[in-house]
This record gives C-alpha cells, sequence and structure tokens, in this order.
C-alpha cells in the first residue's frame, strides 16, 4: 500500500509540476493543481495509473477567499486506492474546463455544479435545467444565498411555529416522563 | 305477447342473478385472497361498495366516441353472452334466446368484447392503453387456440353445436362430458386461466407496470360499467364450463355450488403464481392446453 | 314522492356516502419520506383493505391522494396536474408535519411550506412520519368527514379556484399547464 502510493506521488510530481500532494492515512492520497492541468492530469490518471473509476465531483464555496474548490475523486479498482484532485476557481468568474470526455458521467455531476453554484464549463452540452426548474434566483448552493430569506419572501409560513420554546419540562410535568439528565445540558 | 313479456322477464332475472353472483365471487376473491396472504381482507360484499361509489363518482372524461362505446361493447358482450348460455337444466325460470349452432355463434361473440374494449382503448391515446391492449390481444392469441379445439372437439364427438343438446345428453346418459372427453375438459379448463386474466395471466391490466393497461384512462361510470360486465361475464362463463362438461345444474344452488368450484380453480392459481410475461403466456397456451386440445380432437375422431 | 325532491336527495345521498365511505382508492403520488409508510399500511401487517382502501393505478380511477410529504415546487406542479385529472368527488390527506408547516424543510429554498394553499386538504396527518396507526387513523377520520358529507375539499377548490390558482402561479413561474374543464 505505502509503496503503490509513493509511487502515485512520486509520478504525478514528475510528470505535473505543480502538483503539490498531502498524504493521508489508509487509501487516500490528495493532489491540488491549478484548474489549467485538470483534463490533464485526469486523462494520465485514468489511461496511464488505472484510476478508471470516477466517483464523485464536488465543489465546496470558499466565500472569505473568493474562490470555488472543485474536487474529483478518482478510485482504482486494481489498487484499491482513491485520489482526491483538488483545484481553486475564481469565484467572480467561474470558469473550467470541461471533463465529461473522460467519464460520461460527469456530465451529469458538471450539470448539478452549474446550477447550484453557478460554475461555468466550457464545452458543456446539455439542456440548462437539471434539477430546478424554472428557477430565476442565484444559483440556491452558493453561501452568499440567503435561503432562510427567500424561502420567508416566496413561500407562505403558517403562523405558529416561530415560537421555538423549549417545552420539556411542561411534558414533564403533565405527564411524569423523568427526563434524563444529560438531555438537559442540551436547550436551544 | 306472452312469449316476449316472459323472455323479457327471464332475461332481467338472469342478468339480475348473474350480476349478483358474479360481484359476490369476486369480493370472495379478494377476502381469499386476501386469507391466503395472511390478511383479514376486506368483507366478501366490498365489491358492491365498491360499484355502487363508481357508478355515483361523476365523469368528465371525453377522448371520442369510440371510448364510450368500449365499455358498451363489453356490457353487450357479456348479457349476449349470458342470454344464450342456458342457465338451468329446465329452461323454465330463465327462458334463454338458445338455438341450433348457439356454441359457434359464443365461440364468435365472446371474442367481440375484448376487440370492442381494444377500440375504446386505442382512442383514449394513453399509451398504457395502447401496450395493454396489445399485450391483450396477444394473449387471447394464445388461449383461443386450446379453447376453440376444445369446443370443436366436443362438436365432433357428439355431432351437435347446441348447448342444450350436450346438456340433454349429460342428463339422458347421466355421466358429465368432463368423464367421457377428458382431454376436452382439461384443455378447456387450461384455457380458462388465461380468460379470466387472473395472476400469472394479469399482465393485461398490471398496475404497478403497465397503470392498469387498457382501463387506465378510463375512471368512475366506464369502471362501473366494466366491473359489472365483468363480474356478469364470469358468471356467464362459469356457468358454459358447468353446462358443457359438468351436466349443468337443476336448481340455482347446485349451479352456484359448481361454479363455485370451477371458480377456485384460476383463483387459487392466480393465487400462489407470479405474472408471466406475454410469450411466457403464449409460449404456456400454446404448450400442454394445446396438446390436451389436440388429444381430445384426436379421440373425437377416432373413438 | 318526485325524483329530484330534496328528501328523496337526502337519502340518496346518505347510501351514496355511505359507499363512498367504505371505497376509498387511493393514488399514493410517492414524494417525500412518507410513501415509505404505505406499504406496510397496505400488507398484512396493517390491511388497509380491511377499510376499503385499496390502491389505485392512475388518478382518472382513484379517489384519494396521499401527499407523503414534503413537496417542491417541481413536484407540486405534478401534483396539481394529478389532481386535476381526478374525477369528483375526490379527497386529499396530506402527510406529516412537512405538509403541515414545513416541517425539518422550513428553511428550504425550494419546497412548499403548507400544502392547504395550493390544494383543498380534507385531513392532515400529524407526525414525521406518521406510523400506518396514525394513517388508518387519518382513513378513519376521512371516513367519518365523508359519512357526514363534509369532505368537500372538492368543491372549495373549484369555488376559490382564482385564489388557489394565485397561490400556485406565485411559487411555479411558467405556469404551463394545460387548462382542465372537468
Amino acid at each position: 500500500m505505502e509503496e503503490i502510493k509513493s509511487t502515485i506521488i512520486q509520478r504525478i510530481k514528475t510528470h505535473f509540476s505543480d502538483a503539490t500532494e498531502k498524504e493521508y492515512p489508509y487509501n487516500r492520497v490528495d493532489f491540488s493543481v491549478k484548474k489549467e492541468t485538470i483534463p490533464a492530469i485526469l486523462f494520465y490518471l485514468k489511461d496511464e495509473m488505472g484510476f478508471k473509476h470516477l466517483s464523485h465531483i464536488s465543489c465546496i464555496d470558499w466565500l472569505e477567499e473568493n474562490e470555488f474548490e472543485v474536487v474529483f475523486i478518482v478510485w482504482s479498482p486494481t489498487d484499491k486506492i482513491k485520489v482526491f484532485v483538488h483545484t481553486r476557481v475564481d469565484r467572480e468568474n467561474p470558469v473550467m474546463d470541461n471533463v465529461d470526455m473522460i467519464w460520461r458521467q460527469a456530465n451529469t455531476y458538471e450539470r448539478e455544479m452549474r446550477e447550484m453554484f453557478g460554475i461555468q464549463f466550457t464545452g458543456l452540452e446539455a439542456p440548462e435545467e437539471f434539477l430546478l426548474e424554472d428557477w430565476e434566483g442565484p444559483p440556491p448552493m452558493r453561501r452568499d444565498f440567503d435561503t432562510e430569506a427567500y424561502a420567508t419572501n416566496t413561500y407562505w409560513e403558517r403562523p405558529g411555529r416561530e415560537d421555538a420554546k423549549d417545552i420539556r419540562e411542561t411534558i414533564e410535568k403533565r405527564s411524569g416522563e423523568i427526563l434524563p439528565d444529560f438531555a438537559k445540558k442540551y436547550t436551544r | 305477447m306472452q312469449e316476449i313479456l316472459q323472455y323479457t322477464w327471464g332475461a332481467l332475472v338472469s342478468f339480475v342473478v348473474a350480476f349478483t353472483v358474479g360481484i359476490t365471487y369476486m369480493g370472495l376473491n379478494r377476502k381469499i385472497t386476501a386469507r391466503v396472504q395472511n390478511r383479514i381482507g376486506p368483507p366478501w360484499y366490498q365489491n358492491f361498495f365498491d360499484v355502487l361509489k363508481l357508478g355515483s363518482k361523476e365523469t368528465s372524461i371525453h377522448h371520442g366516441v369510440m371510448q364510450h362505446m368500449g365499455p358498451a361493447f363489453i356490457m353487450v358482450t357479456a348479457v349476449m353472452s349470458l342470454l344464450i348460455i342456458p342457465i338451468l337444466n329446465d329452461n323454465r325460470f330463465f327462458p334463454n334466446l338458445n338455438f341450433h349452432g348457439d356454441l359457434v355463434f359464443l365461440l364468435y361473440i365472446m371474442v367481440f368484447g375484448p376487440l370492442g374494449m381494444a377500440l375504446g382503448a386505442g382512442q383514449t391515446g394513453n399509451p398504457n392503453s395502447a401496450i395493454g391492449v396489445t399485450r391483450g390481444l396477444s394473449q387471447m392469441v394464445g388461449f383461443e387456440i386450446p379453447w376453440v379445439m376444445a369446443l370443436v372437439a366436443l362438436m365432433i364427438q357428439y355431432k351437435t353445436t347446441s348447448i342444450v343438446d350436450l346438456m340433454n345428453l349429460q342428463a339422458e346418459t347421466g355421466r358429465w362430458l368432463m368423464f367421457t372427453s377428458p382431454f376436452a375438459f382439461l384443455a378447456a379448463v387450461l384455457a380458462m386461466l388465461g380468460m379470466f386474466r387472473y395472476a400469472p395471466f394479469d399482465i393485461v391490466g398490471a398496475p404497478q407496470e403497465l397503470a392498469s393497461g387498457p382501463m387506465s384512462e378510463n375512471g368512475g361510470k366506464y369502471l362501473f360499467v366494466m366491473m359489472s360486465a365483468g363480474s356478469v361475464f364470469a358468471f356467464a362463463k362459469l356457468t358454459l364450463y358447468v353446462d358443457l362438461f359438468m351436466g349443468g345444474a337443476n336448481n340455482l344452488i347446485i349451479l352456484v355450488v359448481k361454479t363455485f368450484i370451477l371458480y377456485l380453480i384460476p383463483m387459487l392459481y392466480g393465487i400462489v403464481s407470479p405474472r408471466y410475461r406475454t410469450e411466457q403466456a403464449i409460449r404456456y397456451f400454446w404448450g400442454w392446453p394445446s396438446l390436451f386440445g389436440l388429444l381430445a380432437i384426436l379421440q373425437a375422431v377416432f373413438l | 314522492m318526485m325524483i329530484n325532491d330534496k328528501n328523496s336527495q337526502k337519502i340518496v345521498d346518505i347510501i351514496q356516502n355511505y359507499a363512498r365511505k367504505h371505497s376509498l382508492w387511493i393514488l399514493a403520488y410517492g414524494t417525500g419520506c412518507g410513501a415509505i409508510e404505505i406499504p406496510p399500511t397496505m400488507t398484512s401487517r396493517y390491511d388497509a383493505e380491511r377499510l376499503g382502501v385499496r390502491g389505485a393505478a392512475t388518478p382518472r380511477q382513484a379517489d384519494v391522494l396521499l401527499i407523503t410529504g414534503y413537496l417542491t415546487t417541481k413536484t407540486l406542479k405534478r401534483v396539481i396536474r394529478v389532481y386535476e385529472q381526478m374525477q369528483d368527488p375526490k379527497y386529499v390527506i396530506g402527510f406529516g408535519s412537512c405538509t403541515i408547516n414545513g416541517g425539518m424543510y422550513w428553511d428550504s429554498y425550494n419546497t412548499i411550506k403548507a400544502l392547504d394553499r395550493y390544494l383543498p386538504v380534507d385531513v392532515f396527518i400529524n407526525g414525521c412520519m406518521p406510523r400506518p396507526e396514525a394513517v388508518l387513523a387519518g382513513f378513519a377520520k376521512l371516513q367519518e368527514l365523508i359519512q357526514a358529507g363534509k369532505a368537500d375539499g372538492a368543491r372549495k377548490y373549484k369555488e376559490n379556484l382564482e385564489w388557489y390558482r394565485a397561490n400556485q402561479k406565485k411559487v411555479i413561474p411558467n405556469w404551463r399547464m394545460p387548462e382542465y374543464n372537468w
């Protein structure tokens, strides 16, 4: 396991000079690369090193650093090792290279990210709408989108649920049910 | 004049009897299925409620004239075959419209209803209906072969095409045809499994796969007509089997007992069976049932 | 006694309501997590068929529409279409707290919080999710309402159609729906 991991790190670092690795226990290796390197490194991982399976593409919104982080998780069925490839995209102008020619299923993840975070993938061929229908607001998974205010404005709320009082003691008195001590620590 | 009144009265009475008995059988089917599945199940009169409710529903679906005609075709078929099939041995209370050659006419008229239904279902434009119709007609091609073979064997063996003649023959000799021509009986009973469209031959109206198939666009009063027609038709078919193979019945109680015993065959076979696909169903009918039909014809010709 | 006499209509109503009460065909539109409570309710453990409750395959044949849980705006569109395809008399049962006040999805950006603003609901079943016992209690309540002639959600919907439509169009901006004339 450890030899395989060190060979992987060696090979990646010799081929891609901008890759910085971070090692995790068990079967996980992380690399961070520039966003221009993404198609090349994924091609290399799939064709040369046997990482045939794309497990997931995920996105993290780093609002304070004004960047999106896109994570590709690939898995090698022969070596039983998963590799995380991180990259950073500018938040103001989120444009990335499309990778669905490497794995067909990347198309779905990219559509979801385009809809939920507003990341544009150059050359992505897919209909505009994916999960949201008739959505007109900003991409809803961005952290500067105020979900609660949007929900309050759009959907009518039945009055009565805003007072979230702690009624456990009342119930205790009324029904005689004894609350355990640890439950009293947690208050609203 | 007297005769016409008598015929009308007899038709009315036999319709009411067939409706009541058929609906009760369907309710008993649900009850027995529930008991087999370790449930309590609905009461035996549950289907009366269902029919009454369906009849009292408002209906505002309109897809064209043929959609309205579809259930009517089924009803017409059910009532017509009920009127032709003699219900009791002596036709005093149920003066039915028997004539020589009614067996051949019956063979035709029993296919007429599903064909009309297919036309009606086709006009609704629902894709599930179209698939259901295709499957239903394919399956009908399957079970019609042994069924026709069984009836043809009877016609050849006893040199008559009248149901009343066959009943009189059984009454005179005292031997039921299910013993004198057993292969025809076997082929007919196996064809009956497909005729009732219970499992394993219920792919036609499978609720999970086809959204109930041909009647997926028909609710309320359409379904009311279809359910009543189905129960009347079930009773008519069972009575035909009793007339042909089990020596008819001398009174209603014996008729109900005999038909219920026959009805148990598709019912119990269906409860313990999974569902056949269409080609499996056709392969089933063109296997053993058709072989029995062939044996019946051979027996009729050479013995 | 005339056929269209008020008293004879009353008798007919009683008979019809009795039949409707004992024959509820449900269309379980599986929205949200509540759909998983339907199989135990229908199968041998709780056996809702005792009460005449039975599944219907299409909206044309169904009497009761079960909304089993939260409704996103995307699903709400389909549910409205299904509801309008059903034939009178029709009833709606709302399952769980999500249909009552949003439940745990109260601050979600695409789930509605109160179902009865968009469709007329006859019976709400509380819980997250309601147990099959609660579901059966809900059916019993609906039967009571039907017998008393008070389950008139469909009539309410027809009379106040503008109000319901306005609410529906508020959350469904692109209203591309066929118009039904019932």
